[in-house]
């Protein structure tokens, strides 16, 4: 108690009632035992000062591993293509252009399916069955990387050769759009996007049904006041209501999208040609890296690592995004 | 003691010698009970709502004000389990059972909340006007006009004129309360409900609505849920008396002018409570 008195400057302590006073009593007695520093307590420092040491040095090895390439190559990194082993060049293009379009590709196919599915969840879909639903989606995030890679490998590359390749050729336009490689490749980007979308629904859904479910009642009691329908309430209200969330939740599978690197390996093709034919085989950052490493050369391994760090970058800023998104959800609720 | 209580009370009963008679009838209530999962809430309610009047439903905690006051629109059609029984009539016309879709009815039967509750989303404009919008009216004209009425109805227009852009959220809990009565007012409505539409605000803020309640009986029915005696025993001309019974279900205790109910009640239980004895 003495402690916290002089920390204040001043104890006003004597100022109080009686029972106050023994209330402040018990009050600094509580303090002074939580904040005394107990070997625990250098212990929670010492955990603490090591996770960070872990954290730098990791990305400091990266860079550092990675540096030679950067200093050299940078251009061709970013926008070269081809990828010449052992020695190089190594252009990045190829990469960089296929994780982007499996990634784009397939987040607007899990917001789509996800919104209508945080929607059915929260508002359609009666009590009882809510939690089965919630859970079957959830689910999908417990399958691990592995198995949806030999899923899509086993089953869906097959069933696009045989099916959707025939059926997408059938559209005029199709071709310019997706390319149609005939009976050559089940692998391709497409297929890579699909899985992808998939593997991150459940992330996109969790999200985005929380951010659905806390628009408070009191607005859709407000809006059906008015005369709105239900579908109206939906969409001029609830919807609006949860973008900046539904925002986060979209960077946030995004960033998971990107980084998803097993499954992608197995389905996409491991072509490094930039392809915007979505049929043709391809491959992404990840995929690639974990395909490649295995028999690389070390002027390889440095420009491999390059790619793990534009990688890095992507992933790290769009986590930052979705955060910020979600907390300025939480912000605009708060106030409403 | 009492007699001094009673001279208090009596005071603040506002003369309503200028509301109209109870002549027309905008809602008719009878025997309506409402339950949630065969448990019944609030029963045995039978009274007239009287055209261009304001009605107060008062009673403590848990004696079903503010769930009757659900029932007025149909708002319990949300709840899973809930039900209501009984009959309420709006301009003789069964609400449930009725020919009347139930967002005409809510259209006709507008609703202000507790709390303040402007769309997040929407600026000032487009609060006031939503209703318009969710049923169908796209006329900017017509658009602008009735914002504009709707806003100068509710007392609102002469602050947020020249910041008819701006997200509701920027004016203040006691504007906000008054563009949610604008935006109920822009529909047009008979009758409008208010559960404890004062009881987040301010005295400031609560006064000018409880201005604009007695302003706004030229045009619309309203119904009110409140807890403050002084707020019913000023605003209302009629006022309907509920308390929990025995088996925690509200009940009806007594229906009559707000002065009979302050001054002169028949049940002693409504009298206990009016002079503030429990509750």
């Amino acid at each position: 108690m003495a402690d916290r008195g002089a920390d204040d400057g001043v104890d006003f302590t004597d100022l109080l009632p009686p029972d106050l006073q023994r209330q402040a009593e018990v009050v600094a007695e509580f303090n002074s035992v939580t904040t005394s520093r107990t070997w625990y307590h250098y212990l929670l420092i010492v955990a603490s000062l090591v996770f960070a040491a872990v954290s730098v040095g990791f990305v400091g090895t990266i860079l550092w591993n990675s540096l030679p390439e950067w200093a050299h190559h940078s251009r061709t990194l970013l926008g070269g293509r081809g990828w010449q082993a052992p020695i190089g060049p190594f252009g990045g293009l190829a990469m960089i252009v296929g994780t982007l379009e499996t990634s784009l590709i397939a987040l607007a196919l899990a917001v789509v399916i996800g919104i209508g599915t945080s929607i059915s969840i929260v508002f359609l879909i009666p009590r009882r069955f809510r939690n089965i639903v919630a859970t079957l989606v959830e689910l999908l995030a417990a399958v691990p990387s592995i198995v949806y890679g030999l899923w899509g490998f086993l089953v869906l590359a097959p069933w696009m050769l045989t099916t959707v390749n025939p059926w997408l050729n059938s559209w005029p336009f199709a071709k310019a759009i997706f390319g149609n490689p005939g009976q050559e490749f089940g692998t391709s980007l497409l297929l890579a996007s699909i899985v992808l979308a998939v593997m991150i629904l459940p992330t996109f859904v969790a999200i985005s049904r929380e951010v659905i479910a806390v628009v408070p009642q009191d607005l859709i009691e407000a809006s059906l006041s008015l005369g709105a329908t239900r579908w109206q309430v939906i969409r001029e209200v609830v919807l609006p209501t949860a973008r900046v969330g539904l925002f986060g939740a979209t960077f946030l599978a995004l960033a998971r999208a990107t980084g998803e690197t097993v499954a992608v390996a197995l389905v996409a093709g491991g072509v490094a040609n930039v392809q915007f034919h979505l049929l043709y085989p391809g491959t992404s950052i990840a995929a690639w890296i974990a395909t490649q490493f295995g028999e690389s050369s070390s002027t390889e391994i440095s420009a491999l690592m390059a790619l793990g760090v534009i990688l890095m970058i992507i992933n790290f800023g769009l986590s930052l995004i979705s955060r910020g998104l979600v907390n300025r959800q939480r912000k605009i609720l708060a106030v409403v | 003691m009492d007699q001094e209580f009673m001279a208090k009370v009596k005071m603040e009963v506002v003369d309503k010698s200028t509301a109209p008679a109870r002549s027309v009838i905008a809602m008719q209530l009878k025997d309506v009970a409402v339950s949630f999962h065969g448990r019944t809430a609030v029963r045995d309610c039978t009274f007239d709502i009287a055209k261009n009047r304001v009605t107060s439903l008062i009673g403590p905690s848990g004696s079903g004000k503010t769930t009757l006051l659900r029932a007025l629109n149909r708002l319990h059609d949300l709840t899973p389990g809930a039900k209501v029984a009984g009959q309420i009539l709006l301009d003789g016309v069964d609400i449930y059972r009725g020919d009347l879709t139930v967002t005409e009815l809510r259209t006709r039967v507008g609703m202000v909340f507790q709390r303040p509750n402007p769309f997040p989303t929407m600026s000032i404009y487009d609060n006031a006007i939503s209703g318009l919008r969710f049923n169908g009216v796209k006329k900017k004209s017509i658009l602008d006009e009735a914002a504009e009425s709707s806003l100068r109805s509710a007392a609102l227009w002469d602050s947020v004129e020249s910041r008819l852009k701006v997200a509701a959220s920027n004016l203040s809990g006691g504007e906000q309360q008054r563009l949610c009565i604008a935006r109920a007012l822009a529909m047009d409505p008979e009758v409008i409900l208010m559960d404890e539409p004062t009881s987040a605000l301010d005295p400031i803020a609560t006064l000018r609505i409880e201005e604009l309640m007695t302003s706004l009986k030229q045009r619309v029915t309203v119904v009110i849920v409140t807890h403050n005696m002084q707020q019913a025993a000023r605003i209302s001309d009629d006022c309907a008396f509920l308390l929990m019974g025995e088996d925690r279900a509200g009940e009806l205790i007594e229906f009559d002018t707000t002065e009979k109910i302050f001054n002169n009640p028949i049940d002693p239980r409504t009298l206990d409570y009016t002079l503030g004895r429990f509750g």
